[in-house]
């Protein structure tokens, strides 16, 4: 015939240029190589584009199962198709990017481990279960590298919600008769899901390669791996604890991936210890435990010392101990706030420091006023805006009339009862005992094991000593350690506040994730203006001590947070990035500080050194509070209000 | 694609029915068909028991897809070699009515003499793109011609007649290659 030669020399001009270019000329640019250099993985970013929808689809199986479980926590790319689809850079094109990603995923242990292959039908109708199946047949000899799954709907109606949520508008196409389907209409697009089920690129046919899909998926493994990286080397030291944790959690609370991390309050178990053994006996890395001669330690002052700390009723309203600012699991200090809220809410202008350690500390307060932990007691005690109470007096009479401690001061004190003295003494006893040591810098320091410190903290010890210079204030000795030169400082932190040197706007951060730039005019309407603070200079009158302030102890930093005198800086990572721009400038500022030129790594290495110095008795101390009781209002003691008694409530 | 001008003309030769097929979802999937293959000989598919049929549709006017498929079957095909009597390529049209056997030798000839062209009555294709959920369409061009929209899949059944599985268009042949010599060593 004679059209059919005719058509076979136009048929050999068709497969000249298929063997060529593989498939066809205007077909998309999935079905070739791609025309244009992809940015370096990890160079870009994919911000979410919005919730990946659920639904129920039927498995290869035919078993229900809901889309998002079907992602099973990976990476995965979701394609919309019909199996009878006649359009080649259609449904088919997505099929043919998919198989090249597959025969990647044979060559990429971690493409095949990470992301997951979804071809949804929108025809539920024809594409039953057994259809679908049979395209997942189709990969039985493929290798078992990376998995690529055919799923169906029960119906139009279990379809719907999901095409809704996935924005793809399907038209059914008619024959003449309006009746009968003939095939669909659709705009092709595939989705690429991050497995916390958010859409993070939507490709269309003309972006729809294989290659630009893998350097997106590399991009996001990357990046979630380096956030996770932060992430856990954020929470590597609290670790060590098992303890000191806030009860609701909040580190990481800035990333998108944080989840809630409350404590059950009441799988919390507390375990007495014998605290004296500290005082005698001091954990490695430390230095034999001062205790003053008037007041030798003894387990019953220990005893009531503890409480004493966490009795409600020191307080002028019955409802404030030191433990609401000195948290044990907390780090004995309050990771949730910056500045301490005293009674009634009333603000208190510094950081509660910890009491860790504090009975190596030649000098209390942030700005050094007290000498001794006997003393210091009275502070918070008296101060207004702390525990509020009106008078010494009023403390002592109202322990005295308290039952519970009836006696116990004298079995204390040698017959001595309840006095200013002895009260300080007791509370002090147990503060002192408080000794936190044995890190894992200290088992590598002082105990000569090479395996307890990791090189990053290794690194980060040499920083220390070395290039960044912390040492020259926060001592380390041959023998012991106490991370403190025991003298103030001025950082400029403190100038900065005085001066209300502040940025424009101020990160908030209101949800996980989401971070707003609140403006500052904004931030003042519902904000307290800064509290007036010179640091030493309220002490010592002398201007030349303007803004300065004490140097806290390492141990058990990574703890402690947030930092500084005024809790403005959440992480030791601003820590580290404060000291290496060289504080703020100041005519005061201390000539020790002066930019350090830390790169990334040195950074990070001195974070991890930092928190290598977590105590190994850490939980011990936490559980032993635990244990304590709970000093409450109970009938038969004294009520705050007119003196009568408590009516038990 | 560019049609060449001469093509065109033969195609206004041609005129057919208008041809959409639909079908229920009740309709057993795969199967026993029965047509007429391109040496105008009856065809039943029991005819190929034991050996392993590659199934595909298309029409010998189709521009782009069916050239590229029925070359990715014949690649597959000269490949196989020493176990090429235990595989059987079908192309099975969709447009009976340009379609005459004759019509349907000569074309598939020009991939691979082993493959097997077969055609039927509209009724006839229409069944068997219905048990095997071909969807095809006929569209009216405004030259007088038509073209076919068709899926193009390719169906794999076994030795028994049973359809074991579907190839999306578009897979390489490399792919369809490694499943066909799977199957082969599956059944022995």
């Amino acid at each position: 015939m004679h059209n059919v030669l005719l058509r076979s020399i136009w048929l050999a001009a068709v497969l000249i240029s298929s063997a060529s270019a593989d498939l066809l000329s205007d077909s998309a640019p999935g079905y070739g190589e791609l025309g244009y250099t992809l940015p370096a993985i990890g160079s870009y970013s994919l911000p979410a584009l919005g919730e990946a929808g659920n639904g129920t689809v039927l498995n290869g199986d035919g078993k229900q199962q809901s889309l998002h479980d079907l992602f099973n926590d990976r990476y995965a790319l979701l394609a919309f198709i019909y199996s009878t689809c006649s359009d080649v850079n259609g449904c088919p094109l997505s099929s043919h990017v998919f198989y090249k990603i597959k025969s990647a995923m044979k060559r990429d242990a971690e493409l095949a481990d990470r992301l997951k292959l979804i071809s949804l039908s929108f025809d539920p109708e024809v594409d039953t279960p057994e259809v679908m199946k049979l395209y997942a047949n189709n990969f039985r000899y493929a290798g078992s590298a990376g998995e690529w799954q055919f799923i169906t709907t029960a119906s139009h109606q279990a379809l719907q919600p999901i095409l809704q949520s996935y924005n793809q508008v399907i038209q059914r196409e008619v024959d003449s008769s309006g009746k009968a389907s003939v095939g669909y209409s659709h705009v092709l697009r595939v989705f690429l899901i991050d497995p916390q089920k958010r859409i993070r690129n939507i490709y269309s046919v003309d972006f729809l390669h294989h290659d630009l899909i893998i350097n997106d998926v590399k991009t996001l493994l990357m990046q979630a791996q380096n956030q996770g990286r932060l992430l856990k080397a954020a929470l590597s030291l609290p670790e060590s604890s098992k303890l000191s944790k806030p009860g609701d959690d909040k580190q990481g609370y800035e990333q998108e991936s944080y989840v809630t991390r409350s404590l059950d309050l009441e799988l919390r178990q507390g375990q007495a210890a014998d605290l004296i053994s500290f005082i005698e006996k001091p954990p490695l890395g430390l230095p034999p435990v001062p205790v003053p001669g008037n007041n030798p330690i003894s387990r019953e002052k220990i005893e009531l010392g503890r409480k004493l700390f966490y009795d409600r009723r020191l307080s002028l309203n019955d409802t404030f101990s030191c433990a609401m600012c000195h948290v044990p699991e907390q780090g004995f200090t309050s990771n949730e706030l910056a500045m301490a809220v005293g009674i009634e809410g009333r603000s208190v202008r510094r950081n509660s420091p910890t009491i860790y350690n504090s009975a190596y500390a030649a000098l209390l307060f942030h700005d050094g006023r007290e000498q001794t932990l006997e003393q210091q007691v009275w502070g918070p005690l008296l101060a207004r805006n702390e525990m509020a109470n009106p008078s010494i007096g009023y403390v002592l009479e109202k322990i005295r009339k308290i039952d519970d401690y009836e006696g116990s001061f004298e079995a204390a004190f040698d017959g001595r009862g309840v006095s200013m003295e002895t009260l300080g003494m007791a509370i002090a006893s147990y503060e002192r005992a408080l000794v936190s040591g044995s890190s894992p810098f200290d088992h590598w320091y002082y105990g000569d094991d090479k395996q307890a410190l990791p090189a990053s903290a290794q690194r980060g010890f040499e920083l220390f000593v070395g290039k960044a210079g912390c040492v020259a204030c926060h001592h380390i000795g041959d023998k012991h350690a106490l991370f403190s030169d025991n003298a103030l400082h001025n950082t400029g932190i403190g100038y900065r506040e005085s001066m209300g040197i502040v940025p424009e706007t101020q990160p908030v951060t209101v949800a996980p994730g989401v971070t707003l730039q609140i403006d500052r005019s904004v931030i003042e309407q519902v904000g307290e203006p800064a509290p007036t603070d010179v640091g030493l200079y309220e002490v010592t009158q002398n201007p030349n001590d303007r803004w300065k302030y004490k140097t806290p102890s390492l141990r058990n930093v990574a703890l402690t947070a947030p930092y500084m005198h005024n809790g403005s800086f959440s992480t030791l990572r601003e820590v580290v990035e404060f000291y290496d721009n060289g504080g703020v400038a100041n005519e005061l500022l201390d000539p020790l500080i002066r930019p350090l030129g830390l790169n990334e790594s040195e950074k990070q290495d001195l974070v991890t050194f930092m928190q290598s110095l977590t105590g190994g008795n850490v939980d011990t101390l936490v559980a032993d509070a635990f244990a304590a009781p709970v000093g409450d209002v109970g009938k038969g003691d004294p009520s705050w209000v007119h003196g009568t008694d408590v009516e038990v409530r | 694609m560019v049609v060449p001008a001469k093509h065109v003309l033969f195609l206004l030769i041609f005129s057919a029915l208008s041809i959409t097929v639909t079908w229920a979802n009740t309709e057993e999937l795969g199967g026993e068909f029965s047509l007429t293959d391109h040496n105008n000989n009856p065809f039943e598919l029991r005819q190929l028991q034991g050996k392993l049929v590659l199934l595909f549709f298309g029409y010998t006017y189709c521009p782009d897809i069916c050239p590229t498929e029925l070359a990715n079957v014949a690649a597959v095909l000269n490949e196989l070699d020493d176990q090429g009597d235990r595989v059987q390529g079908l192309f099975v049209s969709l447009d009976p009515g340009r379609d005459s056997p004759e019509v349907m030798r000569d074309y598939v000839h020009y991939f691979n003499k082993g493959l097997v062209g077969l055609t039927g009555s509209e009724d006839e294709v229409a069944q068997v793109a219905r048990q095997y959920r071909v969807n095809y369409k006929r569209h009216e061009r405004e030259d007088g011609g038509y073209s076919i929209d068709h899926s193009a899949n390719l169906y794999l059944i076994d030795g028994k007649g049973k359809l074991t599985a579907v190839v999306p268009y578009g897979m390489p042949p490399k792919h369809i290659l490694d499943l066909v010599r799977g199957l082969l060593a599956e059944s022995g």
